[in-house]
């Protein structure tokens, strides 16, 4: 078992440098960030300055709020809360006084021994709120509805595994309580009982009280062999063996072990158990670092950055905020807190993409961080995802594990942007609130650009009509602009053909042109204007239109139509 | 009177001030608001690109409301116009109501069309009325000019807004009247900030906003109050970076109008947050103090005005 625990260990640390190293060498699309040993000297300068410095307090206070206590979850949601309480406080109860018994326990008790009270009570107690957490987490995935945001594999192998050490070791103890090997070796170490006459009594009140499934004594048991045994347990038992009754999840759970153990020969099955119950633990160990239950160790890093430095800073040392975006994507549970409070909710329902969620964002974007490779579509739909985003810093702020998803985005946004497709979202507003951050001025006028390129090739133009023709009516939402009667009042008082000297060569088309070009049946000039592109949606033209033409609902349609057709032409 | 409080997306993370301004003035004359988590994006963002895209959120956040049992108080005119042309949209076509029900059944919500949306400064001028917060004033100032530029999605289309005379508004000038500043008669008082072209077509935004600034300064402007939390943002923020890089460019600081009406309400101007506004000082601060005096009596003005008219 040594070596088994060794390896574990061995594998667990390993991983977890491996995992360190990533967070001060790996990048997102290879930014031209700075190399490992500067992260490494940056990440140890700002730790020392946090801790030389007055924030050693918040350091604290995060450490005990927002760590320990979960404040961040309790505030998003109470259940969730219990939940991860349940199971955070047991299992670390569990690994401190009963997996780390020897060690732990004995330190802190003198007389620490698994077999006795409050031990055995507590680790049941601690065993039962795992299992409870497990319960409500397993509940939640399950009926969350509607389920946008798709429990993986791994969310539900973290479950699984962490379930399955628990269930393990409450089969181990009810067939330890049940078994009569168990019973044989005990009363030989501790009685020097060895002969089966002599055993009897003590049998019979173990069977009758403690839940052994003897092969010698059965129901309806002899009360005066109860009482006398009960007598011996006394004498010789009592002292470092409570009674198994208080083991209230392991001695209910071998009224039904006990008779299958027997059966199938309980040393066997006690051994078995034993060891699948060690291979559960010392596997979850290794698999530790390799799995989201990393972010036992890099939630709490994340989160007490986040305690000292918030969110809507980036930090002034940009290899340190690389350190960051790293840690930050380590810790992410895929608990979907910042999905459930998306801005952008319905757009994920409009455009069925999941990126436009930030949970899967995060999912995907770890991936490209670890190096593992991604197809050329998944980023296609994750640019479009990372555009679709108003901005709003919500999921910054309800994150449960403190990730500066805001800043992860942004960034990424911009990397995707300079080597993807053109982005036909940057003519959305999402595009207003980025215009006033002006974080990432050259390249947003970049991306913006290659948009513009494409648009200005995709349509005819008015100048390079040869023949006027006309056709059928089209279809822009509305019939309105069947009514023109051509006073040019629109273009009079467009704020934006004001602006120019020479207004026609600017905006291809004028309000009033774009009217009679619907008019004649000519859509096609009418969607490749700039003027559509310049349109401030004032609706003053609409507004003073005599004949109630819908002059900036008609461009909305066709700034719409505009965008499908760049779009279409990729298929 | 109790409010949903739809503050968008803008508001919560860079017009805290605004939200916290009109909540206090709002709390200050009886109403009251509750924020909605569960509320999300208008759906503006997205009009350029999909029609329906653009409805749905909106129908999704009317239906939140119905759900909570209350009408809808917001002060982005963005996301009020967005709301309320969802509500004209789903009235108009019952097809796309249906269709767009289907989507919200999946959160257990549906939209059936009895909540209305009112504009913060509706709240204000004919929920609680004019005469109202008159009673409630601790001071009025004197000698301030402000030019209001109202927004253009407040104002038009009329059909869908229905907010007030959209070519001779009267709500926001009745308002600020009761606070005693002057509001300007200007050119771009209903006109546009640039904005919907901001990040998009820099060019033409830049350009509409200078002409805005430089149009408020020439009128004589002392201050620029923007009522949409878009046009506050493009005069806040983007001003100051485009106009500073200029050295004969002055800037116009930025007044909110729960700010100014807060404070001649008497509450205190920290809580206000006029400071948070980037264009403003504490000596911008100062500068409104020294002009707030106590509540001057109108009425009796006014009856003397008549008199003559009708001597």
């Amino acid at each position: 078992m040594k070596v088994l625990v060794g390896v574990a260990l061995l594998v667990f640390l390993a991983g977890i440098s491996y995992r360190i190293y990533g967070w001060i060498t790996h990048t997102i699309l290879s930014e031209d960030g700075t190399a490992g040993p500067d992260r490494l000297s940056a990440a140890v300068k700002a730790l020392l300055s946090t801790l030389f410095s007055g924030k050693l307090a918040t350091v604290v206070k995060t450490f005990f709020t927002d760590v320990l206590l979960q404040r961040r979850l309790l505030t998003k949601s109470p259940l969730r809360w219990v939940a991860h309480s349940l199971i955070f406080f047991g299992f670390i109860a569990l690994l401190l006084m009963h997996g780390l018994g020897v060690g732990f326990s004995e330190f802190l008790f003198d007389d620490y021994q698994s077999t006795v009270q409050p031990f055995i009570t507590l680790r049941n107690l601690f065993a039962l709120m795992v299992l409870v957490g497990l319960g409500i987490a397993v509940f939640r995935r399950l009926t969350d509805k509607p389920q946008r945001v798709k429990s993986l594999a791994s969310d539900w192998g973290a479950l699984a595994f962490v379930g399955a050490i628990i269930v393990s070791g409450i089969l181990l103890e009810s067939s330890k309580i049940a078994s009569y090997d168990a019973f044989l070796v005990m009363a030989e170490d501790y009685g020097d009982m060895t002969d089966a006459e002599e055993l009897l009594p003590l049998e019979t009140y173990w069977a009758a009280e403690h839940g052994l499934v003897s092969p010698n004594v059965t129901k309806p048991y002899d009360a005066a062999l109860v009482e006398e045994g009960s007598e011996i347990h006394a004498d010789t038992c009592m002292d470092c063996h409570a009674p198994m009754a208080s083991a209230f999840v392991s001695f209910p759970t071998a009224k039904v072990v006990g008779p299958i153990s027997a059966a199938l020969g309980d040393a066997g099955t006690v051994t078995a158990l034993f060891w699948l119950h060690i291979l559960c633990c010392v596997g979850l160990l290794a698999y530790l670092p390799f799995s989201k239950m990393f972010h036992v160790i890099a939630t709490p890093v994340s989160l007490l950055i986040n305690g000292v430095m918030g969110f809507k800073e980036p930090g002034s040392d940009p290899a340190n905020v690389l350190n960051r975006r790293m840690i930050g994507l380590s810790a992410c549970t895929h608990c979907g807190a910042c999905s459930e409070l998306c801005s952008s909710l319905m757009y994920y329902e409009s455009f069925q993409n999941d990126f436009i969620l930030p949970s899967e964002k995060v999912q995907v974007l770890k991936k490209i961080a670890s190096g593992q490779s991604v197809d050329q579509a998944t980023l296609d739909n994750l640019q479009k995802g990372l555009y679709i985003c108003t901005s709003c810093d919500r999921c910054s702020e309800v994150c449960p594990s403190g990730i500066n998803l805001r800043e992860l985005f942004i960034s990424s946004r911009y990397k995707l942007l300079h080597q993807g497709l053109p982005e036909t979202s940057m003519w959305s507003h999402f595009s207003f609130p980025l215009s006033l951050a002006r974080d990432f001025v050259d390249d947003h006028k970049r991306a913006l650009e290659k948009l513009e390129t494409i648009f200005a090739t995709s349509f005819a133009k008015l100048k390079d009509l040869t023949a006027i023709t006309v056709s059928d009516p089209v279809q822009v939402g509305t019939d309105s602009y069947q009514s023109c009667y051509s006073c040019q009042r629109c273009t009079n008082i467009c704020p934006v053909v004001r602006l120019y000297e020479n207004p026609a060569e600017k905006l291809d088309m004028l309000p009033h042109q774009i009217i009679y070009s619907l008019g004649i049946g000519n859509k096609d000039v009418a969607v490749g204007s700039q003027m559509i592109w310049s349109c401030s949606t004032c609706y003053l033209c609409q507004e003073h239109c005599p004949n109630e033409v819908e002059l900036t609902d008609i461009f909305y349609n066709l700034k719409n139509e505009a965008i499908r057709k760049i779009e279409g032409g990729r298929a | 009177m109790k409010l949903a409080f739809f503050q968008g997306c803008n508001i919560p993370i860079r017009i805290e001030q605004y939200a916290v301004s009109a909540t206090a003035v709002l709390n200050k004359l009886g109403v009251e608001l509750e924020v909605i988590d569960e509320f999300t994006c208008c759906g503006y963002p997205v009009r350029n690109v999909d029609e329906k895209a653009y409805i749905l959120p909106s129908i999704r956040n009317l239906a939140i409301a119905e759900k909570a049992g209350l009408d809808i108080m917001v002060i982005c005119n963005c996301c009020f116009a967005s709301l309320q042309k969802a509500i004209s949209m789903a009235a108009g076509n019952p097809a796309l109501a249906e269709e767009l029900n289907e989507v919200l059944a999946k959160d257990g919500l549906h939209y059936s069309g009895s909540v209305t949306v009112k504009h913060f400064l509706t709240v204000l001028h004919d929920d609680i009325g004019l005469e109202a917060i008159r009673k409630q004033l601790t001071g009025m100032v004197s000698d301030l000019s402000l030019s209001v530029i109202h927004g253009c999605h407040v104002l038009r289309p009329r059909e869908v807004t229905k907010f007030d005379d959209s070519f001779v508004p009267k709500i926001t000038d009745e308002l600020l009247a009761l606070t005693g500043a002057a509001s300007l008669d200007w050119n771009g008082k209903l006109e546009c900030c640039g904005a919907p072209l901001a990040g998009l077509n820099s060019e033409v935004a830049e350009a509409l906003l200078n002409e805005k600034v430089d149009g408020a300064l020439s009128a004589g402007a002392e201050f620029i109050m923007p009522i949409c939390s878009y046009c506050h943002l493009q005069f806040d923020t983007t001003q100051p970076n485009i106009r500073d890089q200029h050295a004969d460019q002055r800037v116009l600081p930025t007044l909110l109008m729960p700010q100014l009406l807060g404070l001649c309400l008497g509450i205190d101007p920290k809580i206000l947050g006029l400071e948070q506004n980037t264009t403003i000082d504490a000596g911008h601060v100062e500068q409104i103090k020294t002009k707030l005096g106590p509540p001057v009596e109108k009425k009796k003005k006014k009856k003397k005005r008549k008199q003559k008219v009708s001597a």
